[in-house]
């Protein structure tokens, strides 16, 4: 197989196309970082920009960064780690007494089929759990996710908890949910807000460009 | 396996009870039997009086027994062709098939958004823009064209639609010689006379007069075509309080005698020949006179015949798409969402009047473009709800658990596509990315649809040997009227 083959499979989600193709490759000698920047991400970039079109829909796109997923699973055991591409690193998570994660989910998958490293944090995150997060893994980005208008206001208490301790100087923090505004995102302090993820995924580009 | 369980049910309308079909019914056939009706045409007296009903004058009394007859011999099934000679509305019981309306003498420039009197240039418009739209499945005239010479008007429209569609066309004809020009044109489509009676394109619409009579064009027409098995709509638009008594009940009956009547002249005429019922009842409103098009008491009568109809076994012709505002707005796009929905629902087979505002006087594209968005999600709510074991997906609920997602799953791969719904115009967008992309009305977005379906999609033409024999029927006729 071929990397415009790798592409083709990558785009149609065939995880089984992509999982023997990467062996194949891997087996003819094919350098590792190659198979991932030739073979595997251009695929999902051509997904990403028919998604925009709307002629990929939420599902297929899960479905070939599952392809694309399964590729790199193989592939990333002979890279060294600070050798493996990423756009950024995203901390996400769900605030404090929220417990609803679709959408929070939907934005890191988004963001993982684009290339960036998402770390999930999960649901119910107290300001506290996001600061040592923060600290421990340094991401570019954080992203706090609220459905409900009473847990919403959990997300200024994080910011300002990250604003205690400087962490807000170099990263930067975006919101989403809902019930969130650009206003609200505005008034509590974030750098940025997305109105679904699709957006999410631009404003993290812009972000790191 | 179950037994008697069907795997999937679409829905539908429970109007009239059959016993009050059976009473309208019975009602009808004493209307006939006692009252009868006037018929202004020779030919048809002649044949009414020969095979048993009683004619007086003008006034034919039918016994209860040709009407049976009548309606035994009606086929129970017609099909309409493309211009291509495929199957496209196969009018039978359940087929729904939606079409635009006819004869508006005014129009809604798509440039100006002003009203001002329809050209046949709008016809051939109207008729491109439905070709186009993908709900839109038979074409009639949305138009009067005022540039043409009033006496024959209905063959330029008639023109004008034949060239910019290839869709099933329901037209109008002036009178016989009307009906006979657009006959020779459309056997020159079809390749021949005996392959536009096989598989015929077009269908006739023609109404008899309100209440219990008909004219002499009107059964001039009704004749040629059963003569020439040209599918006709002969149906009533009786209104109720004005031509017809004011109660539903009434004008029902008083409807079904007038098209029963046409069918028992029509039958006899050649028996098998297909026939076409349906038509309305629509009130007179009684404080401003008009002939309402949008309104609810409109759409009892339409539906209800439509279901006097099934009763019979006959194909249905019916109403839907249209309103009484006079311009493009809210209430247009809640009278047509309104009827559009309730028509599909009695399941009448040929829908027509998409695009009609202005109590039926004003033809707007972009109401073409509403009617075909509504369209799309009529037909989606009708579709039902599919119930086995593939769609229960109760594996699939097991596999993701509470707290899980679906999003990710083969299932939903699966099944996403067939069970959401694309739309053209509606916004689905949120309200970040609808500002972003301009804050746009639907009205902005349906003018804008309709100029760019006018601009990017593509008819084929006709062979040029039709064109120049349609031409030579053309210079013939302006020869008649010099």
């Amino acid at each position: 197989m071929d990397f415009k083959g790798m592409n083709e499979h990558v785009l149609k989600g065939n995880v089984e196309e992509v999982t023997r193709g990467t062996q194949e490759m891997l087996e003819s000698g094919a350098e590792p970082l190659r198979i991932i920047s030739e073979g595997l991400i251009p695929g999902m970039n051509v997904v990403g920009g028919l998604f925009k079109k709307g002629e990929m829909f939420v599902p297929e796109v899960m479905r070939s960064a599952k392809a694309m997923s399964a590729g790199i699973a193989l592939v990333r055991p002979l890279i060294a780690d600070s050798d493996i591409p990423t756009r950024g690193t995203v901390l996400m998570g769900t605030v404090r007494g929220d417990l609803h994660d679709i959408g929070k989910n939907l934005v890191s998958m988004m963001l993982e089929s684009q290339g960036f490293t998402v770390i999930d944090l999960g649901v119910n995150i107290t300001p506290e759990q996001f600061v040592a997060a923060a600290e421990k893994h340094r991401p570019q980005i954080i992203g706090m996710s609220a459905l409900l208008t009473t847990t919403m206001l959990a997300m200024r208490e994080t910011i300002k908890a990250l604003q205690e301790v400087n962490l807000t100087d170099g990263i930067k923090v975006m919101i989403g949910g809902a019930p969130v505004t650009a206003a609200f995102a505005k008034e509590i302090g974030a750098d940025g807000y997305a109105p679904d993820a699709g957006s999410a995924v631009e404003l993290c580009e812009q972000f790191v460009a | 396996m179950k037994v008697n369980m069907a795997s999937q049910t679409t829905v539908g309308l429970n109007l009239l009870s059959e016993d009050q079909i059976e009473e309208i019914h019975s009602a009808t056939l004493q209307v006939l039997q006692t009252v009868g009706v006037d018929v202004y045409e020779e030919e048809a007296l002649v044949l009414l009086k020969g095979s048993g009903a009683d004619v007086e004058g003008n006034r034919v009394r039918i016994p209860v027994w040709m009407v049976q007859e009548a309606l035994a011999s009606a086929p129970k099934s017609v099909t309409l062709y493309n211009r291509q000679g495929e199957a496209a509305c196969v009018l039978e019981k359940g087929r729904i098939y939606y079409g635009s309306g006819s004869d508006t003498p005014y129009t809604i420039d798509l440039e100006t958004g002003k009203r001002r009197l329809a050209t046949n240039e709008d016809v051939g418009n109207a008729a491109k823009l439905a070709d186009a739209l993908e709900h839109i499945n038979f074409i009639m005239s949305l138009g009067l064209a005022s540039d043409t010479p009033k006496e024959s008007s209905d063959v330029y429209q008639y023109l004008a639609m034949v060239t910019n569609t290839t869709k099933p066309i329901v037209f109008t004809a002036h009178d016989k010689q009307g009906l006979l020009d657009i006959h020779e044109i459309s056997a020159l489509v079809a390749g021949g006379e005996r392959e536009l009676r096989r598989k015929p394109f077009l269908a006739l619409y023609a109404e008899p007069s309100s209440p219990l009579m008909h004219s002499k064009e009107a059964v001039e027409k009704l004749l040629a075509c059963a003569e020439k098995e040209i599918p006709v709509i002969y149906v009533p638009a009786t209104m109720r309080g004005a031509t017809g008594p004011v109660t539903p009940a009434g004008s029902l009956v008083v409807a079904n005698a007038e098209q029963l009547s046409g069918l028992v002249v029509h039958q006899l005429k050649r028996r098998g020949a297909p026939f076409i019922y349906g038509g309305g009842t629509p009130p007179m409103d009684l404080r401003t006179f008009i002939c309402s098009y949008g309104s609810p008491e409109r759409d009892l009568g339409c539906t209800a015949l439509v279901k006097i109809g099934q009763h019979y076994n006959l194909p249905t012709f019916t109403t839907a798409g249209c309103s009484d505002a006079h311009v493009f707005d809210q209430q247009a796009g809640m009278e047509a969402g309104f009827n559009l929905l309730i028509a599909g629902l009695a399941g009448g087979n040929l829908i027509h009047d998409a695009g009609y505002i202005g109590i039926g006087l004003i033809s707007s594209m972009e109401m073409l473009v509403l009617c075909d968005e509504t369209v799309n999600n009529v037909k989606y709510y009708l579709n039902g709800i599919e119930v086995n074991t593939e769609t229960l997906a109760v594996d699939v609920i097991k596999a993701v658990g509470p707290g899980g997602n679906f999003i990710g799953e083969e299932h939903t791969l699966k099944h996403f596509r067939q069970n959401r719904i694309n739309t053209h115009v509606l916004n689905r967008e949120n309200l970040d990315n609808w500002e972003l992309g301009g804050a746009r009305t639907f009205g902005e977005l349906a003018n804008e649809r309709a100029k760019e379906l006018l601009a990017e999609h593509e008819v084929p033409s006709l062979p040029a040997e039709v064109l120049d024999r349609i031409e030579e029927i053309v210079r013939r006729k302006r020869g008649l009227e010099e």
